[in-house]
């Protein structure tokens, strides 16, 4: 064990620090011991397999208690569903584009090429999405990343 | 490959897991020969659509391939729900 990871622990054993806290200490220093292995010239990035979405909610909302969904869809399948938009006829994209530039959004859906819905996809690898709201005496923590 | 089996996990209250593994293999099997019968309906529609038939197949084909592996759960103190697709 590294001596990061035993001072985290340490603060976590003391009560410094919440269990939240520790987990994103522990792994912003193995990110970082990660990166500082890594040579400039061979990005050692993985193709992600899967979108995850996780919700957890606790608090006094509803009497069942905390609640937990998780869900994990293939990246596979999104880049799939992306392609639908190939079958979209363009006289829909042209009634689609007067309608979002009726809503004020400058956007040409017909310049939007197959390869620009891949890269699309492909830039997913860096999403992630944490939200945390505290409203009514409930706790909502939404996560949104690739793995 | 297109997925074969969707299995479903059902808890209750009192912790009892309830799982249903749902054989896809054969919901597929019984909508090949109803995906036969009206191709060419489907083939019209798209002609009538301006989507090219044989790219729509393909794509669906894809779609269905990609499903595998999607996992959702749902879980509480009392219940909890899980679907997943293998």
């Amino acid at each position: 064990m590294n001596e990061h990871r035993r001072q985290i622990l340490q603060m976590l054993a003391d009560g410094k620090i919440s269990a939240d806290e520790a987990e994103r200490l522990i792994s912003a220093s193995e990110e970082s011991s990660g990166s500082s292995t890594e040579t400039p010239f061979a990005p050692t990035k993985t193709r992600a397999k899967y979108l995850r979405v996780q919700v957890d909610t606790e608090g006094e909302r509803d009497n069942d208690g905390p609640t937990k969904v998780n869900v994990r869809v293939p990246m596979q399948l999104l880049r799939a569903g992306v392609k639908l938009a190939y079958l979209i006829p363009s006289a829909t994209l042209q009634k689609a584009n007067m309608a979002m530039h009726e809503k004020g959004i400058p956007l040409d859906l017909t310049q939007i090429k197959p390869e620009n819905l891949e890269d699309l996809v492909e830039q997913l690898n860096d999403l992630t999405v944490d939200v945390d709201q505290k409203e009514a005496g409930a706790k909502v923590k939404v996560r949104v990343f690739c793995e | 490959m297109i997925p074969f089996v969707a299995v479903v996990s059902l808890r209750n209250h009192q912790s009892r897991t309830f799982r249903l593994w749902i054989p896809l293999f054969l919901v597929w099997l019984l909508l090949l020969p109803l995906g036969i019968l009206l191709s060419p309906f489907i083939f019209v529609a798209c002609l009538f659509c301006r989507v090219n038939p044989f790219r729509g197949v393909a794509l669906t084909w894809q779609i269905l391939n990609a499903l595998t592996d999607t996992r959702l759960e749902v879980e509480n103190r009392s219940a909890g729900m899980s679907f997943h697709i293998l």
